[in-house]
C-alpha cells in the first residue's frame, strides 16, 4: 500500500508527457499502476462536496472544508491537539493491551477446548450484538467518571471483537497441518505452540486490528458520554462555544488518526503475516 | 379490464388514506414547538406550568425535551425547533444565524461549596483542585471570577457535569471544592449539615436560561411570542409572590405527574429560594448588559461588553409590548 502518493507526483508525471493526450494517458497509467490515485480522487472529491456544502451552507453550524482545515492547523500549531491525545490515548492503549492479551488469551482457550467455548461463546456473542452506546453510562455507576470507567469502555467495545476473532481463527487452522503433527507424534503442547498458534497468527491479528478500531469508537463513547477529556472534551467545548470549525476539526482529526492507525496495522499484516495475500 | 379498476381503486384508497392522515395537519394553526435543554424538572416547573396557560389562551405548544442546550439551540437553528430554552450566547456570536433571545427566564444560582475539613474559605483554595460543570460554562466563569476577586489561582480545574454528580462527589469525599446548584445546596445541608461551607459570593448576575426563536418566527408569530411572554411573566409574578403557588399549578395543570415523593417535596423550598431573583420583567435589556459582562468573561462571548450591541442578540418586540399591558414590577 501506497498511501502517500501525493497529487505532486501526479502532476510531474503529467507535465513529463508530451501534448495532451499523453497526459490523459500517463495518468491512466499511473491509476492502473498504483491503486492510492483512487483514494486521493476519492478523498479530493469528499473534501470538494464538503467545500461546496459548507458553501451552500447547509447549515448555519456546517463550517467549509477551508475553515475546518484552518481550525485543525490553528489547534496543533497553538498546542491544544497534541496533549488532547496524549489524554485520549490513555484508556485507548490500556483498554486495547488489556484487550489484547486477554482476548488472544481467551480466544485461544475457547478455540482449543469445547467447554470454554460453550462457557464463554455466548458471553461475548451477546457482547458484539449488545448497543454498546447504551451500556457506556452504566459504568459509571459503579466504576465513576475516572480513567477506569474509560478504560473499560474501550474493553468492553475491543475485548468481544478479540475474542470471537481469536476463537475462529484457531478453530479454522488447517486441519491436515494438525494431523501432521499428530503423525509426527508431537505432543499436545507442541501442537498448540508450533502448530495451531503459528498458522492462526494471520487471523489473530486482524482480529485484533478489529479490536483496535472498536477501541477507537469506545475511547469516544467514553470521552463523550461519561466525562469530557481529550479529544472528547475539544469537540465538546468547541460544540458548547460555538466554535463549529473547530468541533469538526476535532472530529475529523480523531476520524483520521484511528484511520491511519488501522492503515499502519494492515500494512504490517499484509508485509509480515500475509504473504499470499500481498498484490506484487 | 378488471385487473385495472382494481388497480384504480386500490390506488383511491391509498390517496384517500394519506389525504385523511395529512388533513389535521393542514386544519390547525403550525404548532409552536419548543426544545428544552434539559429533561423536564422542578426547576421547569413554572415554565410548563406558563406554557399550559399559553395553551389555554390557544397557542398550540408542543414541548420537546433534549438532552442538552446545545441540541436545543440546534434544533431552532435548523428550523425543527420554533424556540428554545437556554443561553445560546456563544452560538448568536460566531453562528451568524438569525436567532435571538427574547425574554429571560432565570438567572444563574449557583454556590460554591468546600469540604471543611479541606478548607475554610476563598483563600484556602489557592493552588488547590476545583470541580465545576464543564469548560466555558457558566459555574466555570463564577469560579474564576472569583479567583480573580480573591487573588488566588487554582492548580487544576476538572470538568464534572451534572451539579448532582458533583454533589455525590463532595458527599463521597471525591470532590473538595466545587460549585452546586440550589437543590444540590440542600441535599448538602440535609445529608451532612456542618460538613460542607458555602463560601460567599459577590454579585454576579447573569442569564442562566432564556428563551429565544428565529427572527422570521419571532416577526411572523407576535401575537402568539406576547401571550407566551404574558403568561410566563404572570406565572412569574404569582410564584414570587407565593412560592406555594408553584404546587398548585402542578396539581391544576397535572405537571411532572411521575415525579418522585422528595421531587415534590422539593417544589416549595427550591422556589422559596429562587423567587429573589426570579427575573419579573423577562430581563430586558439591563439583563443583556449584565450577560454582556459576565459572558465576556467566560468566554462565551468575544470582544469587550461595552462594544456589544443589545440588538444583535436580543429582539424586545414582543417584550416591551407586553410590559407596556402589564407594568413592571
Amino acid at each position: 500500500m501506497h498511501m502517500a502518493a501525493s497529487p505532486h507526483k501526479v502532476g510531474a508525471t503529467g507535465g513529463a508527457g508530451s501534448g495532451s493526450s499523453s497526459i490523459v494517458e500517463t495518468l491512466a497509467e499511473f491509476a492502473r499502476r498504483r491503486k492510492s490515485f483512487w483514494v486521493v480522487v476519492s478523498l479530493a472529491i469528499l473534501f470538494t462536496a464538503w467545500e461546496i456544502a459548507g458553501r451552500v451552507p447547509i447549515s448555519f453550524a456546517f463550517p467549509t472544508f477551508l475553515e475546518t482545515l484552518s481550525a485543525l492547523i490553528e489547534m496543533a500549531l497553538d498546542g491544544t491537539l497534541l496533549p488532547a491525545y496524549l489524554i485520549t490515548f490513555q484508556p485507548l492503549l490500556l483498554g486495547v493491551a488489556v484487550s489484547a492479551v486477554l482476548g488472544i488469551g481467551l480466544g485461544i482457550v475457547m478455540g482449543l477446548s469445547d467447554k470454554a467455548e460453550w462457557l464463554l461463546a455466548p458471553v461475548f456473542i451477546v457482547l458484539q450484538a449488545a448497543p454498546m452506546a447504551a451500556l457506556v453510562p452504566l459504568v459509571t455507576f459503579v466504576y465513576g467518571i475516572g480513567l477506569v470507567a474509560k478504560t473499560l469502555a474501550v474493553i468492553m467495545l475491543a475485548l468481544p471483537v478479540i475474542v470471537l476473532n481469536s476463537y475462529k481463527a484457531v478453530r479454522h487452522v488447517n486441519p491436515s497441518l494438525v494431523d501432521m503433527c499428530r503423525s509426527f507424534q508431537g505432543t499436545r503442547m507442541q501442537q498448540i505452540f508450533k502448530i495451531i498458534i503459528p498458522d492462526a497468527t494471520p487471523v489473530l491479528f486482524a482480529g485484533l486490528r478489529l479490536g483496535i478500531a472498536a477501541g477507537f469508537i469506545g475511547v469516544m463513547l467514553a470521552e463523550l458520554l461519561i466525562t469530557p477529556t481529550g479529544i472528547g472534551d475539544l469537540i465538546t467545548y468547541h460544540r458548547s462555544v460555538a466554535n463549529y470549525a473547530h468541533m469538526y476539526a476535532a472530529v475529523a482529526s480523531i476520524i483520521a488518526v484511528s484511520t491511519l492507525t488501522l492503515a499502519a496495522l494492515q500494512y504490517v499484516e499484509l508485509r509480515f503475516l500475509r504473504p499470499e495475500k500481498r498484490r506484487k | 379490464m378488471n385487473m385495472f379498476a382494481r388497480r384504480m381503486r386500490a390506488s383511491a384508497a391509498a390517496a384517500v388514506f394519506c389525504l385523511s392522515a395529512a388533513i389535521p395537519g393542514w386544519a390547525l394553526a403550525d404548532p409552536m414547538r419548543v426544545a428544552f435543554g434539559d429533561i423536564a424538572t422542578v426547576e421547569s416547573l413554572h415554565l410548563l406550568a406558563a406554557l399550559e396557560r399559553a395553551k389555554e389562551k390557544g397557542v398550540d405548544v408542543q414541548v420537546t425535551f433534549l438532552k442538552s442546550e446545545d441540541i436545543a439551540a440546534q434544533a431552532v437553528v435548523s428550523g425543527q425547533a420554533d424556540i428554545g430554552v437556554g443561553g445560546p450566547y456563544a452560538l448568536l456570536q460566531k453562528v451568524k444565524a438569525p436567532i435571538r433571545i427574547f425574554m429571560q427566564l432565570s438567572k444563574l444560582q449557583f454556590y460554591p461549596v468546600v469540604n471543611s475539613e479541606a478548607y475554610k474559605e476563598w483563600k484556602d483554595l489557592d493552588g488547590q483542585e476545583i470541580a465545576v460543570h464543564s469548560r466555558g460554562s457558566g459555574t466555570e466563569a463564577i469560579m474564576k471570577l472569583m479567583a480573580d476577586k480573591n487573588g488566588i489561582k487554582y492548580s487544576n480545574i476538572s470538568y464534572v457535569p451534572g451539579a448532582e454528580v458533583r454533589t455525590g462527589a463532595l458527599l463521597q469525599g471525591n470532590v473538595k471544592a466545587t460549585i452546586v446548584d440550589s437543590s444540590g445546596k440542600r441535599v448538602l445541608e440535609k445529608e451532612a449539615p456542618g460538613k460542607f461551607i458555602f463560601l460567599p459570593l459577590g454579585e454576579v448576575s447573569a442569564t442562566d436560561e432564556a428563551l429565544f426563536a428565529n427572527t422570521e418566527y419571532l416577526q411572523k408569530n407576535q401575537k402568539d411570542i406576547e401571550i407566551l411572554v404574558e403568561s410566563i411573566l404572570t406565572t412569574w409574578r404569582e410564584v414570587a409572590a407565593d412560592p406555594k403557588a408553584a404546587i398548585a399549578l402542578r396539581d391544576k395543570y397535572k405537571l411532572l405527574p411521575d415525579a418522585t415523593p422528595e421531587m415534590v417535596a422539593d417544589i416549595e423550598p427550591y422556589f422559596t429560594e429562587a423567587a429573589a431573583t426570579l427575573p419579573l420583567n423577562g430581563g430586558g435589556e439591563d439583563a443583556a448588559r449584565d450577560d454582556f459582562e459576565f459572558y465576556t468573561i467566560s468566554g462565551a462571548l468575544e470582544g469587550k461588553p461595552a462594544e456589544l450591541k443589545v440588538e444583535d442578540f436580543w429582539d424586545l418586540t414582543a417584550l416591551n409590548a407586553v410590559l407596556a399591558k402589564t407594568g413592571t414590577k
